[in-house]
């Protein structure tokens, strides 16, 4: 039993980490290879303010904010000269351009912060629920993400600006012919999606610790998730996340974690081969 | 209302549109004639800046539409119904509708009873995803969604693809009804009769540029010109 909610707890993080990615690849046909070092800039950011006698609040909305900039900042930068391409010569150039932010970003990270570290303890570590002992810090990741992605379908569902951002994944051109403004839509896309990896950063705080050298780990596992899941598809992000929770803690629980990786890119190459598109190819 | 004067656009610096000057008078109804490839779509790309013009002018009401983006030509009052359409297909019909009104939401309501009124086909089908729809259908709703917006100018697209003669005919009959309820229109087709009997005005391109400009009836009654400019259709 605890083992099911730690795999669901984990697949709420991986959505988490891979909503952003696949939402930025949705409405701006860029696939961020420096996602999960966005990620990595928050949670350091959070441990720094925490380090300067911050309370967590602080902590951790600021670490959020610097990661939504951070990945704000790349799009009116770096990947202002793959907007003006199209379709494939866009995706490219930009892989190029977010894998070099990726490598700099790294260096940066380990260089200048080699000790670093964000782990967010919760008192007492574990609570007796419904007569399974659980950790605190499964439920507050849980928490965590399921409040967060309640706010982003509030948002995406309920709001006109939100709307929007979901009308120009179906049809760009069509989106700028209704009178969206396309670009600031995706302005605020790499916000989004870098807060939002912030946040998978403060998770990874609460389960264990979040170091300056993850940064290429997420982008892999959000990269993993976006493959099963669709790199068009929210609700099949969602979905996939929870199939490699699960997978992920079913193994580890049974044959250990050397396994995980394996298992997690054999999930990934099995979706390629029998559904190539992901588990769903569109938005719902 | 709207001033075109050597009009260049293209694609990668090759030149499709040639130097096109176009007028359009408020509540005028004008068709561009001419071939597949005479730079029809081209021009109206360019004219929303869907495409950025390699050089020239366009003024929409007195104002020129230098360096906006799309949607801030769609916000001056300018609708552009594409061939493609650019229908959002998992969207319902009335949410494609809904997104029509993005820049102007006051009066959502009015608007929709206004368009359903026009298109009440659209009202019966309000609920299903716009991409089950039949190709005249499809075609209705692009067009009933440009006008959610309350445009002043309706640049519209070879409105006539892929729909049977019959559809066609009740297409045009909609747009008529919409010309004599004030839109002013800018028609690109392929269609030449149902084209020339809409528009009182007719500019031909061909190669880019407009090869003739003049009333309809000049076009209609000379089968030479015709067979010159739009290769006998």
């Amino acid at each position: 039993m605890g083992v099911v909610l730690d795999g669901l707890v984990l697949g709420l993080q991986l959505a988490l980490l891979s909503v952003g990615i696949v939402f930025v690849y949705g409405l701006g046909g860029v696939l961020n290879l420096a996602h999960g070092q966005v990620a990595v800039a928050g949670g350091l950011v959070a441990a720094v303010l925490l380090q300067a006698g911050q309370p967590p609040f602080v902590g951790g909305i600021g670490g959020v904010l610097a990661a939504g900039l951070l990945a704000l900042a790349l799009d009116q930068t770096l990947l202002q000269p793959a907007y003006r391409r199209k379709g494939e010569e866009r995706l490219l150039l930009a892989l190029i351009l977010t894998l070099g932010t990726s490598f700099a970003l790294d260096g940066l990270f380990t260089f200048r912060f080699p000790n670093l570290a964000l782990s967010l303890r919760v008192e007492p570590p574990s609570v007796e629920l419904a007569g399974v002992r659980v950790r605190t810090a499964s439920l507050a990741v849980g928490g965590l993400a399921l409040g967060t992605f309640a706010l982003l379908l509030l948002f995406l569902k309920g709001t006109r600006f939100g709307k929007a951002i979901r009308c120009i994944i179906q049809n760009e051109a069509g989106a700028w012919l209704c009178g969206v403004d396309v670009a600031r839509a995706r302005s605020a896309t790499l916000f989004l999606s870098g807060a939002l990896a912030g946040v998978a950063a403060l998770g990874q705080g609460f389960f264990s610790y979040l170091g300056p050298d993850m940064g290429p780990e997420f982008t892999i596992l959000s990269l993993i998730v976006a493959v099963v899941g669709g790199v068009r598809s929210l609700t099949g992000t969602f979905l996939a996340s929870l199939l490699l929770g699960m997978v992920n803690a079913l193994l580890s629980y049974w044959v250990g974690t050397y396994l995980t990786w394996i298992a997690l890119l054999a999930v990934a190459v099995a979706t390629l081969l029998v559904r190539p598109e992901g588990l769903l190819a569109y938005w719902p | 209302m709207l001033e075109v004067q050597d009009l260049w656009a293209g694609y990668d610096d090759m030149a499709v549109v040639r130097g096109v000057n176009l007028r359009v008078d408020a509540q005028e109804a004008v068709a561009v004639l001419g071939p597949n490839g005479a730079g029809k779509t081209t021009l109206f790309r360019a004219l929303v800046r869907l495409l950025q013009p390699l050089r020239g002018s366009v003024r929409f009401e007195g104002r020129s539409l230098e360096g906006m983006r799309p949607h801030q030509v769609v916000r001056q009052g300018v609708a552009y119904v594409a061939a493609e359409r650019e229908l959002f297909p998992q969207l319902t019909v009335l949410e494609n509708l809904e997104l029509g009104a993005y820049a102007r939401p006051d009066g959502l309501r009015r608007r929709l009873d206004a368009v359903f009124d026009l298109f009440p086909r659209l009202a019966e089908r309000r609920s299903q995803r716009a991409g089950t729809l039949s190709g005249g259908e499809q075609q209705m709703l692009a067009i009933a969604r440009a006008l959610m917006g309350e445009p002043k100018l309706l640049l519209l697209d070879e409105p006539s693809t892929g729909l049977a003669p019959r559809l066609v005919a009740e297409l045009y009959r909609r747009l008529d009804l919409l010309r004599r309820q004030g839109v002013t229109i800018l028609l690109a087709e392929q269609q030449v009769g149902a084209a020339l009997s809409l528009c009182p005005r007719v500019y031909v391109l061909k190669d880019g540029g407009v090869a003739f400009e003049g009333p309809s009836s000049e076009l209609r009654g000379s089968a030479q010109l015709r067979a010159a400019y739009l290769g006998g259709a």
